[in-house]
């Protein structure tokens, strides 16, 4: 994998943790085992991306109220919960709390690689859209005050002539404002604007 | 099968016999006698024959009259009334038949009720019948007839009361061998001894004044009825009412005295018989209960177990898994001997799992035996004093005492390893240095032993050891906190306990009782 995801596997059996290590391993994911929820939390940093893979029930603090504390910390992380005694509760919990997948052990080899699957094409859309964003305010700084005054009120839907009054300058000003605004952002008519500007 | 041919001429042999041998004060020279036990015998051949005995009934009652009293009247009129005693016995048995399933031991309130009626009604309606043809035949003095009627119905009544049960247990699987366990008791020669003392007092220092103290034969039989349930009953019944009938030939009482002493007998008899199925009922239903506790124990156990199968069978799948894309990919080496040796270790791991599933089902009915305590406690405390070594733990093992328990070794030991664990558990998972278990046995006064295991981890709050015992309230990972409930399940099978109780430090308390010490 060329964008550096990892699985992150919480689960308090050892032989759980290498049999599904030597498994995605083999799927070529990167993996990354923790015995606990406190050694995860600890060793855990904001950049990074992949999925998590969780055990409810673990010695200390429990799979759920680390999902809980993962999405305190802002972590858009996306959990796949494992457990051996599923109840309509903890799922509930599970999902309440964003859980992707929600799978009993024994685990299925499909649905798990399908919930890793989709893990990572989410991740891998968010970075896409984070890029989108980095590009376009880059646009942005690239334009004078006046023209992104010139521009709001264009994708606010005003005519020049009103955009021309309320700047007080004169409606040819205004055009050529637009035009050089337009010409830096890249886009060719009003409505691809105000999509750029939406994003 | 030639004991099948000897049952009916040795059921009338019989009959003739205990007819002769309760041939004693009779009234007007005729049948009417204070004591009759033949009768029982009659009915429970009837009840277990079937419709054949009642030729051999006939022929018993006929016999008796022919050889016991030796045709005192006219042929016909003797033979006349024999039948109709016959008869009445032929129908009291029809009777029984309807309320009485032969698989009873009569040894509930139930059926003791079911029985009891229709015999004192029963031997009153005949009685009646019996005296009032032999009135009509003329052998009996015009102003008899009223105690004729009396002393037979009190005859026949006591006859049946005390030895049909005796009879009817004899005659069947279960009710014989209950009786041999209870005759091959020391207890029973005690009680025997018991009812000796109880008639010598009765006859020898209250009969010339009344018979006073005749209330003392009553402890021999509720001794033995409380005990033993009916099967004590019955053969302290049985002996009492020997010993009476012994006493009145030795001490040559008149028949009038004997008819109220049987009485008395029938009386403590009914005694004897309900309190001892009331004791019977009682134990049934504690039977009943401690079967449905170890039942409710195995299936928390497996509930538990399977959830550790779990584990196990989860890695298994993701190494057979990677086993599948390495062998289609054709890779061999490393990853692929991690993936089979993988497999091979999670299969050893859920068979443990199995085997300890079936070693607690092998225990399914409770096997009691006797353990010596220090064995129990020491084999149990095996596998922890290595993880103790490993550990950096203390294990500090008090010198147990020579007590003997009568138990389940290998759910006694489930409990011990349990607590051993949990302290073990808990004295890792605190962080303190100077980490310490400890099991001592002390003995409590009634026959009891208190185990009590102890670590130096971080002890239960109230809260806490309320809810340890509750089921799937765990701590830990692995189970479902089943092992305390399991456990205090066991002990209480064993009428011990087990509770923990609130303190800075663990502290479980098991206690067992011990056996009776014996003399060996």
């Amino acid at each position: 994998m060329t964008d550096n995801l990892t699985v992150f596997i919480v689960d308090d059996d050892l032989s759980v943790r290498d049999a599904l290590s030597l498994l995605l391993a083999i799927h070529d994911y990167r993996v990354a085992a923790f015995a606990d929820a406190d050694s995860f939390l600890k060793a855990f940093k904001p950049a990074w991306r992949g999925c998590v893979l969780l055990d409810i029930r673990m010695p200390g603090m429990d799979g759920l109220t680390l999902q809980r504390k993962l999405l305190e910390l802002g972590s858009d992380l996306p959990v796949v919960v494992m457990t051996g005694h599923g109840d309509v509760d903890s799922a509930r919990t599970a999902f309440r709390a964003l859980a992707l997948d929600f799978l009993e052990k024994p685990l299925d080899e499909s649905r798990l690689l399908n919930a890793i699957g989709e893990a990572f094409a989410r991740q891998r859309k968010a970075a896409d859209a984070a890029l989108t964003r980095d590009q376009v305010q880059r646009l942005l700084d690239g334009l004078t005050p006046r023209e992104k005054e010139v521009m709001e009120r264009v994708v606010a839907g005003r005519h020049n002539r009103e955009i021309a009054a309320e700047l007080a300058i004169s409606p040819r000003t205004v055009e050529v404002h637009k035009a050089r605004m337009m010409d830096k952002l890249g886009v060719l008519s009003v409505a691809d604007l105000v999509r750029l500007s939406l994003s | 099968m030639p004991l099948k041919y000897l049952l009916h001429p040795g059921f009338i042999a019989l009959y003739v016999a205990l007819d002769a041998a309760s041939f004693i004060h009779p009234l007007h020279g005729l049948n009417i006698t204070p004591w009759s036990p033949a009768p029982a015998l009659g009915l429970v051949y009837l009840l277990r024959q079937g419709p054949i005995a009642r030729v051999g009934l006939v022929a018993a009652v006929l016999l008796g009259e022919y050889l016991v009293r030796g045709m005192p009247f006219p042929w016909w009129k003797s033979l006349g009334s024999a039948l109709i005693l016959a008869a009445g016995y032929l129908v009291l048995s029809e009777f029984l038949k309807r309320r009485l399933p032969l698989t009873s031991l009569l040894d509930d309130r139930a059926a003791l009720l079911a029985w009891m009626v229709p015999v004192v009604l029963g031997t009153l309606i005949n009685s009646v019948l019996y005296l009032t043809s032999l009135h009509l035949l003329g052998l009996l003095p015009a102003n008899g007839w009223l105690t004729g009627v009396l002393q037979f119905w009190v005859g026949d009544a006591v006859g049946i009361t005390i030895a049909m049960p005796l009879f009817w247990w004899l005659t069947g699987e279960r009710g014989r061998f209950a009786l041999r366990s209870v005759l091959l008791r020391g207890e029973t020669l005690m009680y025997s001894l018991l009812g000796l003392v109880a008639l010598g007092i009765a006859f020898g220092l209250g009969g010339d004044s009344g018979f006073k103290l005749f209330y003392i034969l009553f402890l021999p039989i509720v001794w033995a009825s409380a005990r033993q349930g009916m099967a004590g009953a019955i053969v302290s019944a049985t002996l009492l009412q020997l010993g009476v009938i012994a006493a009145v030939q030795m001490l040559d009482f008149s028949a009038v005295t004997i008819a109220e002493l049987q009485m008395l007998g029938v009386v403590m008899a009914l005694v004897g018989f309900f309190i001892g199925g009331v004791v019977d009922e009682q134990r049934r239903t504690s039977g009943e209960l401690r079967q449905t506790l170890r039942l409710a124990a195995a299936g928390e156990m497996a509930g538990a177990l399977a959830h550790e199968l779990n584990q196990p069978l989860t890695a298994l799948g993701a190494y057979a898994s990677a086993y599948d894309t390495l062998q289609a990919r054709g890779e061999t080496g490393v990853r692929l001997d991690a993936a089979i040796n993988g497999m091979r270790a999670e299969a050893q791991r859920a068979g443990d799992v199995v085997k300890r599933l079936r070693d607690f089902f092998r225990t399914g009915a409770t096997k009691l035996e006797s353990v010596a305590l220090r064995q129990l406690i020491d084999s149990s405390a095996e596998p922890y004093r290595l993880k103790a070594r490993q550990g950096g733990i203390q294990f500090i093992e008090s010198e147990v005492p020579d007590i003997m328990l009568l138990a389940d070794r290998l759910q006694l030991e489930v409990v011990l390893r349990n607590l051993f664990s949990n302290a073990f558990d808990a004295v890792a998972a605190a962080d303190t240095t100077g980490k310490l278990v400890s099991v001592q046995a002390v003995p409590l006064p009634g026959a009891r032993v208190l185990i009590c295991v102890e670590d130096s981890g971080c002890g239960l709050s109230r809260e806490e050891a309320e809810r340890a015992f509750e089921s799937f309230h765990s701590s830990k990972s692995s189970g479902l906190g089943l092992g305390l409930v399991i456990s205090r399940a066991i002990a209480e099978t064993h009428g011990g306990s087990l509770w923990c109780e609130v303190a800075d430090h663990g502290v479980f308390k098991l206690v067992l009782p011990t056996q009776e010490t014996r003399t060996s």
